[in-house]
């Protein structure tokens, strides 16, 4: 693993990562975005693409309301894309397979994001009373300041995630990939389709339309019959 | 006396900061300091002094909505500074306005963007990147990027225009109604994206197409396990598991 690979993958984890809640917001942090990104800089656009479009659907209908924190597809989309490639030409994988394997591996670590980016909102708590002691002593740019700090702890958070991800999943691959790529080869193309209809089925599940099953069975059937007689 | 007006240079540094709305947000008390750092370089420019300072202090109260749907309360916050500066007699406090359309700002901004148009861009994209086309994330960025920079600027500079006004302006445009709309069509994309992608690997593995149709009871039984609190991340882990335990006979 090259220095340059992991300092790629440190800067794109946490410009996105950013973009999730703390700045900009423009969606750049959304899977679809942030794994052909990273691909893109560590030399392979495509496996990227790949992960993204799986991961995208999952945990879409989870919606950021209030105070709610929705999983970190980021961390994960950004930590697997940096596994596939680079973990890949590191230990001689590459393909599907590996890819899928690598998303697999990255699902379950990502779930740290949620706890360190609620620690990150706590930890900003201190920020608030900090801004009002320095507005109490008329220091206004003081009060500026620590709002600005909040990035600090949000790019924290994404970092975080981002290292466990990439250094937990590296040292699962490392010992089990060699033992599951056969069993997922020969699961794969099934194995493509449970990301994008377990998401499906969570959007369909929780989206606020009438009717939006008989929706989904309408359009469904219909694009199906219509590429199979194509 | 006439409400003070902000130099464009000043509305535009309010603007640049609104992106960085959220870069506090605590589970105190949420954006309330995010609102102030926007709001600052305009209370800078209305105010000098202990009157700085509290105008700065007016804006830490508790402060939520959906970060895009902040621009237009952004901008009536500096119209209501601006005449309260001035001495002029304003209806309503911006403090007392932020109070009144947080809420149901945040619940029309979340069901249209996040609710809305983003999954509805997400399935657009997933199409393309299906087809292992990397304009994918381009074109999502683009489709959804276009409306939601579009009413963050207008919404600051036509709050700040309109003042109290821009409720109704909002009122006009129907979000609501139109997140019902891209929900619907979400749904509708969504079927055919599955279907897209079912073909794929039904193609790829030398099944025929009609089988399908099978994925549609699937579809409906991960559905109610959703409903009942099952954790996406275990549906899809066991669901992988049970898949790669099949490939295996």
């Amino acid at each position: 693993m090259l220095p340059r690979d992991l300092l790629i993958g440190a800067v794109v984890s946490i410009f996105c990562g950013l973009d999730r809640t703390a700045a900009l917001q423009l969606m750049v942090s959304r899977p679809i975005v942030a794994a052909p990104l990273t691909g893109l800089l560590l030399g392979d656009p495509l496996a990227g693409l790949f992960i993204g479009a799986l991961l995208e659907l999952l945990w879409l209908g989870r919606l950021p309301m209030g105070a709610a924190i929705p999983p970190d597809d980021t961390q994960v989309a950004v930590g697997s894309t940096f596994l596939a490639v680079v973990a890949g030409a590191h230990f001689g994988f590459s393909g599907e397979p590996f890819t899928l394997l690598t998303l697999i591996v990255a699902l379950p670590l990502g779930k740290l994001g949620q706890y360190l980016d609620r620690a990150a909102r706590f930890r900003n708590v201190r920020l608030v009373k900090r801004a009002e002691a320095a507005l109490d002593e008329g220091r206004v740019s003081e009060a500026e300041r620590e709002h600005l700090k909040g990035l600090g702890h949000f790019a924290l958070a994404a970092l975080g995630t981002f290292t466990v991800i990439t250094a937990g999943g590296w040292f699962f691959l490392q010992h089990m990939a060699p033992f599951l790529l056969e069993p997922v080869s020969r699961a794969g193309s099934w194995l493509k389709l449970v990301f994008p209809l377990v998401g499906a089925a969570q959007i369909v599940g929780s989206i606020n339309v009438s009717r939006s099953v008989t929706l989904f069975g309408a359009s469904f059937t219909m694009a199906l019959i219509l590429l199979w007689l194509l | 006396m006439a409400a003070e007006r902000l130099p464009t240079s000043v509305l535009l540094r309010v603007l640049a900061r609104s992106f960085f709305l959220q870069a506090s947000w605590n589970f105190e008390r949420l954006q309330n300091l995010g609102f102030f750092y926007v709001m600052a370089p305009a209370l800078r420019y209305f105010y000098r002094g202990d009157e700085l300072t509290e105008a700065c202090r007016r804006h830490l109260d508790y402060f939520n909505t959906h970060p895009y749907l902040a621009s237009p309360v952004l901008g009536v916050s500096l119209h209501l500074e601006g005449s309260r500066a001035s001495g002029e007699e304003a209806g309503m406090k911006a403090g007392e306005f932020k109070k009144m359309v947080m809420a149901p700002y945040a619940a029309m901004g979340d069901a249209f963007f996040w609710g809305g148009l983003r999954p509805l861009a997400a399935c657009i994209a997933i199409f393309f990147a299906a087809k292992g086309s990397l304009w994918a994330p381009v074109l999502f960025l683009l489709f959804f990027n276009l409306p939601h920079l579009g009413f963050r600027i207008l919404g600051l500079w036509k709050g700040y225009g309109l003042g109290l006004g821009v409720i109704q302006l909002i009122q006009g445009h129907r979000l609501p109604d139109l997140a019902i709309r891209a929900k619907e069509a979400t749904v509708v994309m969504l079927g055919g994206v599955c279907a897209l992608l079912v073909v794929f690997s039904l193609r790829q593995e030398g099944v025929p197409l009609g089988w399908g149709l099978a994925v549609l009871p699937l579809v409906a039984g991960l559905r109610w396990l959703t409903r009942r609190g099952i954790s996406v991340l275990l549906l899809v882990l066991t669901t992988c598991a049970v898949m790669v335990f099949l490939g295996q006979l």
